[in-house]
């Protein structure tokens, strides 16, 4: 019963999940060479995209468990715990967000002995974090709607799906946030 | 039922440990990056499917869990049978995976004209072999974490996805390392 549901919801989603993380590896790799005048943000790099799919992940799995606990579902998603859920995880974002900011910049003065705008490294980051967190807070909505719609479990879905989906998001995020401070600062 | 300061008093501390830790590993990956790039550019292509299936699977059954234990379809004992049941269904995902992800490297490592200095299999036995071991440990660390963090109040959700992916990020290549002898 369980071994049959879980294999037919999970098991294709894992393995498209597998071959995009080949994709993403490599597509990762080479945009990461773009950091390299910058080492703080270099080294933290591995950190925020982990953490994003941390913070995602989590929020997914909570709404797994409200919608077990009949706390949310396709006809009523837009209420309290989804609020609560939603303001939680920005805050996580936000938070998380400003201390690998400063984090970066105490490696890259500390470690690399480089100087580096403070200003510069804590806007990318707060910036991409905050960008990343709005998009899969609406990627999250988006896939549990279509998941109840289906009548999926949404346990078996939004763990896979959001990690990846993340990881994209989150480095296109950082990528942009760079460009974008480097040409305001 | 859900209060947004929880989440973040939940999260919080735990996501700080994890950030730090995810950091040492990345340094650890990139010391040893250019000595695979040369030798075996095919195991330096697997290490995020190795690491980002671990993590999948780890989050998938600790959602499971959690949701388990919040409904009380899963009672906090090592004996319970739902949770037992979820394991194994965990750990035979999981294998199956890693059996055709471990071709598709392969595959697209031949097309793409990396230096094939390993054979089909001994590629596929050492990918499949660290990924067992990895999802063995990670589908142990899931159930320790969400049963502990549950009996301390703790929701579950909040704390064994951050977990199991950290653990999966630094063992997946630990294992791999250890195997591949690097």
């Amino acid at each position: 019963m369980i071994l049959k549901e879980m294999l037919k919801q999970s098991l294709p989603l894992l393995i498209l999940c597998g071959i995009g993380g080949i994709f993403t590896g490599s597509i990762l790799g080479s945009m990461v060479d773009i950091f390299h005048r910058i080492p703080g943000l270099l080294v933290i790099i591995p950190g925020i995209i982990a953490l994003r799919g941390n913070i995602s992940t989590a929020f997914g799995s909570r709404l797994g468990s409200a919608y077990h606990l009949g706390l949310i579902n396709a006809d009523d998603m837009w209420n309290e715990s989804l609020k609560q859920n939603v303001i939680g995880s920005l805050t996580l974002s936000v938070l998380v967000s400003a201390a690998i900011g400063v984090f970066a910049y105490g490696t890259t003065v500390l470690i690399f002995h480089q100087t580096v705008s403070l200003i510069f490294l804590l806007g990318t980051v707060l910036l991409a974090g905050i960008t990343s967190g709005l998009l899969l807070t609406l990627f999250t909505i988006g896939i549990i709607y279509l998941v109840f719609k289906r009548g999926y479990d949404p346990d078996n879905i939004t763990g896979p799906a959001l990690a990846t989906v993340g990881d994209i998001t989150t480095m296109l995020c950082i990528f942009a946030s760079a460009i974008l401070m480097e040409g305001v600062i | 039922m859900y209060h947004w300061k929880r989440i973040v008093i939940n999260g919080l501390p735990l996501l700080f440990l994890c950030l730090l830790i995810e950091v040492f590993v990345g340094q650890l990956l990139l010391l040893k990056e250019e000595t695979l790039l040369q030798h075996l550019p095919l195991f330096l292509m697997a290490i995020p499917v190795i690491n980002g299936v671990g993590g999948n699977i780890g989050s998938i059954l600790g959602a499971h869990l959690a949701s388990g234990l919040h409904v009380g379809s899963v009672q906090l004992s090592i004996q319970d049978k739902v949770m037992h049941e979820t394991v194994i269904t965990a750990i035979i995902m999981g294998t199956i995976t890693y059996l055709f992800l471990s071709i598709g490297i392969y595959l697209i490592g031949l097309f793409n004209g990396l230096a094939m200095n390993v054979t089909i299999l001994s590629f596929m036995s050492t990918f499949l072999l660290t990924g067992v071991i990895l999802i063995g440990l990670l589908s142990l660390v899931s159930v320790i974490t969400a049963f502990i963090s549950f009996k301390k109040g703790i929701d579950p959700d909040d704390v064994v996805a951050p977990i199991v992916t950290t653990i999966g990020d630094t063992f997946g290549i630990l294992i791999l390392f250890l195997f591949i002898g690097v």
